[in-house]
């Protein structure tokens, strides 16, 4: 078990060399030029655009500069942002807490409602409840972010005035590794946004698993033994069912730490995802660069703990061994 | 798959389980309904901030994005502004009304008769945020290191004007000649030719006073907690979240009635509209267009304030079709119906132009007649330029930046060329594309033929706006994007950057302008710029500043929620 989960990290290796390389190249070819973007204003003077070329090695040949960039990157060197000139590291570190927050509140919604408005339509099979949750289901994952955002906003903060309009708040507590929290209030609308598309899929794949469980073997066996059926249902089906719901669960949790940006930009949330769109507008290299290297650690990772948690939910599931 | 009722199974009695699976669900209602209600009761009152002790005077502003320096040697863009005009400090200002020079840290200065040497004589109670003292010392430190070859500032041009200031912003010598300070008081500049805007310059923040130590760090420290002598100092800032600003207690000027300045990122302007509505912000940047639900609503608190920019679409002087062809650019400008686009179409935020000076700024000429329109002469004009009717005239590209306004002048002006013949192919992009197309490099034009840019000056003076735009040297990145290269207008500009008579610049300016716009149509001209900004009720001494919304003094607000 150990060698596999070795051999996983190792290779992460490859996969971030591969995504470096190939931001790299999107970033290069994309027209513009960084040092009149780093020089900013309306106007510039042709000696300052030499000068901050040599200042940023952009006036060397492709390879040169795709070189020198490998080679930071082998000393965990991240590079400096083009346009804020501080360490692309203190720049994910500004952001990547607050993503962190949005995206763990989100997929704690999304798992726990799908989970149990999935085990609720499974067993009301057929009922009013079922069909309820199927539509919300639906409605969850075509409803695009941008609009439903924005409609909660103004409902639940504009109309009733129950919540805040946007943002992260400016006196949320500020604890050691994360920095500032939001306020709590701040972070309902974002995280109940961000939550419903993965809810939809979690409510829609648990009932279908719980479905297929069916009239199993152990199911008999626990009613048998005198469990009511929702407990006999939830404790031996439910694990059973797990599987791919957990499998997307992780998948939606690595998305939305990346890519929440339509929720960060609707809610003024100071997240990952708006500092990388933002970055690749201005051709800001590194911070494209270290982000996306980032994330792709993140992703992996996340995957890899899904991964181990199959073995936990069914101990059949093992590694390392060859097929079973 | 097989479809199995649980409750057909055997089980145990079905009202048990049934009470049994419902009680889950009403206890997550109960759960929720006991999270929101106390949020419910403690409704959003926009009275008093959030945060903020019931007296403490707090001023909410909206940022679009974060600014990507506070660094006054680096900044160049008008977001950087609506901090650092708060934070820092120069010799001279700009009177915020009048856009006189008033003084700053300098409290009186001397010129030369010869206008070459300037001398100013320091206030002696400036302090900076630090604690410490400001003296002449501080002066010579900061115009040096806006220069400082090492620092690389694309702002350097506002100091260059200082005798040995080229040289040593190429690293050719290790000081600043014209630049003394005979005693702790007071500085002496001495310029390389007489610079009639030189005053100007130094209202510019770039030129703004820093303290050595702060400034010296070689780890950059200041980036993100500047220290200046304004009277506003920078108590946080929090990434995309918010710019905390608190009042300054020793400024100079006295402390500031405003406590405290939250400048808030917010970039969708829908979403900052809802927290304007809500109270969130005391101030918005951007009102709702006229077709908006919410512009009747908040229609009262629109101020509308004239903003000293230029607005155009640049001919590209360089390349086909408009090279050379003065009558085709002329036929253009009479062929576009600028009323009906400011008036009609887009009503509110900009006035028809009939050249490049805006009003308000001396040399602005009322009575220069520009291109009205006239589709008779548009079409004589366009015979005349070798094209009757049209034909022969290859389609030509109109640029724009990406952007909602944008898309809809363009288009107009497409609709409008098509009226007397001449087609047009519309190009969109993004600023990191848009700026090589337009700028080109100062050896090569860019590949757009036409496109739309505009101007703001960043001070009053005619040399601000006409230099970059116009002058020969300028070509490429450093302003003249349109490549224009008239050695008349050269020289009036010249002549009138070395006159000392404000009535002798004027008439210069005015002469050099009639040529740019009469006899060569470098622009199709458009409009001159306004502002237009969201204010509650409450919100206080508002100086409305040609300057621009962002250089609204904000030391001079003061909230007073009594009234409403």
């Amino acid at each position: 078990m150990t060698g596999y989960v070795a051999r996983r990290v190792v290779s992460l290796v490859p996969v971030l060399l591969a995504a470096a390389t190939l931001v790299w190249l999107l970033l290069f070819a994309l027209p513009g030029d960084p040092a009149r973007l780093i020089a900013g204003g309306q106007s510039v003077d042709p000696r300052v655009l030499d000068s901050i070329r040599t200042e940023w090695g952009l006036d060397q040949p492709a390879a040169l500069q795709y070189a020198r960039y490998l080679g930071k990157l082998l000393r965990f060197d991240f590079g400096t942002s083009y346009i804020q000139r501080r360490p692309v590291i203190s720049i994910i570190r500004d952001h990547f807490p607050a993503t962190l927050i949005l995206a763990l509140t989100a997929i704690a919604i999304s798992s726990c409602g799908g989970l149990f408005l999935g085990a609720l339509a499974a067993f009301y099979r057929g009922r009013a409840i079922d069909h309820l949750v199927l539509l919300l289901a639906l409605l969850g994952t075509s409803t695009p972010v941008f609009w439903l955002g924005l409609m909660l906003m103004l409902v639940f903060a504009s109309q009733l005035q129950w919540l805040p309009v946007l943002g992260y708040g400016s006196n949320g507590p500020i604890v050691p590794l994360l920095g500032r929290l939001p306020e709590w209030d701040h972070l309902i609308l974002p995280a109940v946004t961000l939550s419903l598309i993965s809810l939809g899929a979690t409510a829609r794949l648990t009932r279908a698993g719980l479905l297929d469980q069916g009239d199993a073997a152990f199911l008999r066996t626990a009613r048998a033994k005198g469990s009511s059926a929702l407990r006999a249902f939830v404790r031996h089906g439910l694990r059973n069912a797990l599987i791919p719901v957990v499998t997307v669960i992780g998948l939606d949790f690595a998305s939305m730490l990346g890519g929440a940006v339509a929720t960060e930009y609707v809610f003024a949330w100071p997240g990952l995802g708006k500092t990388i769109v933002r970055a690749i507008a201005l051709k800001d290299l590194p911070v494209v660069e270290g982000c996306v290297l980032f994330l792709t650690v993140i992703f992996v990772l996340v995957n890899l703990a899904v991964d181990l948690l199959y073995v936990w939910i069914d101990p059949r599931i093992q590694y390392g061994r060859g097929p079973v | 798959m097989h479809a199995v009722s649980f409750r057909s199974a055997a089980t145990p009695p079905a009202s048990t389980s049934r009470r049994g699976a419902l009680r889950l669900p009403a206890l997550l209602i109960l759960l929720a309904a006991g999270v929101l209600a106390p949020a419910g009761i403690a409704c959003r009152d926009d009275r008093a901030p959030a945060g903020s002790a019931a007296d403490e005077q707090v001023f909410r502003f909206r940022l679009r994005e974060d600014p990507p320096t506070l660094d006054p040697a680096m900044t160049s863009d008008n977001l950087s502004e609506a901090i650092t005009a708060n934070v820092f400090r120069g010799l001279v200002q700009l009177d915020p009304e009048t856009l006189t020079i008033v003084p700053a840290v300098a409290a009186a200065w001397e010129i030369s008769p010869d206008h070459l040497t300037y001398t100013f004589t320091l206030r002696d109670d400036v302090i900076f945020h630090n604690g410490r003292r400001l003296t002449a010392d501080d002066v010579v430190y900061s115009f040096t290191r806006l220069l400082d070859p090492a620092v690389n500032s694309p702002r350097r041009f506002v100091l260059e004007p200082i005798d040995g200031a080229g040289p040593f912003a190429e690293g050719t010598s290790s000081s600043v000649t014209g630049l003394t300070s005979p005693d702790p008081h007071t500085i002496r500049i001495r310029l390389a030719r007489p610079y009639a805007p030189f005053l100007g310059l130094l209202s510019m923040v770039n030129a703004a006073i820093l303290p050595r130590e702060v400034y010296d760090d070689p780890q950059r420290g200041y980036q993100r907690s500047p220290v200046g002598c304004g009277p506003f100092l920078v108590s946080r800032w929090e990434q995309s979240n918010l710019i905390e600003l608190r009042a300054f207690d020793r400024f100079y000027g006295g402390r500031p009635t405003i406590d405290r300045i939250e400048a808030r990122i917010i970039e969708n302007l829908v979403s900052a509209l809802q927290e304007y509505r809500a109270g969130g912000l005391d101030s918005l940047d951007q009102p709702p267009a006229e077709d908006d639900a919410l512009y009747e609503e908040l229609k009262p608190e629109i101020r509308r304030y004239p903003y000293i920019a230029t607005g155009y679409f640049g001919f590209n002087l360089a390349i086909p079709p408009f090279k050379g062809n003065p009558a085709l650019r002329k036929a253009i400008n009479y062929a576009v119906d600028k009323k009906y686009l400011w008036e009609i179409l887009m009503p509110g935020g900009n006035i028809p132009a009939h050249g490049i000076i805006p009003p308000g700024i001396a040399g602005y000429d009322p009575n220069l007649p520009g291109y009205p329109v006239d589709l008779g002469r548009a079409r004589s004009l366009l015979a005349e330029a070798g094209y009757p009717g049209g034909r022969g005239l290859a389609p030509f590209t109109l640029w724009s930046n990406t952007s909602e306004d944008n898309r809809r002048i363009a288009l107009q002006i497409q609709s409008d060329l098509k009226r007397i013949g001449v087609q047009v192919t519309l190009r969109e992009a993004d600023w990191a594309a848009y700026i090589p197309a337009v700028e080109g490099t100062a050896e090569k034009p860019g590949q757009a033929q036409m496109f739309r840019f505009g101007w703001n000056l960043d001070y009053p003076d005619a040399d601000a706006i006409l230099r970059p735009l116009l002058y020969s040297s300028n070509i490429g990145p450093a302003g003249n994007s349109i490549r224009y290269h008239n050695p008349q207008v050269d020289r009036l500009l010249d002549e009138a950057l070395i006159a000392t008579d404000p009535q002798k610049r004027a008439a210069l300016y005015r002469e050099a302008e009639r040529i740019a716009v009469m006899d060569d149509a470098v622009f199709l001209f458009l409009n001159y710029y306004e502002s237009w900004t969201l204010f509650k009720p409450w919100v206080k001494g508002i100086v409305l500043t040609p300057l621009g919304e962002f250089r609204i003094p904000l030391e001079r607000l003061r909230i007073d929620r009594s009234g409403s």
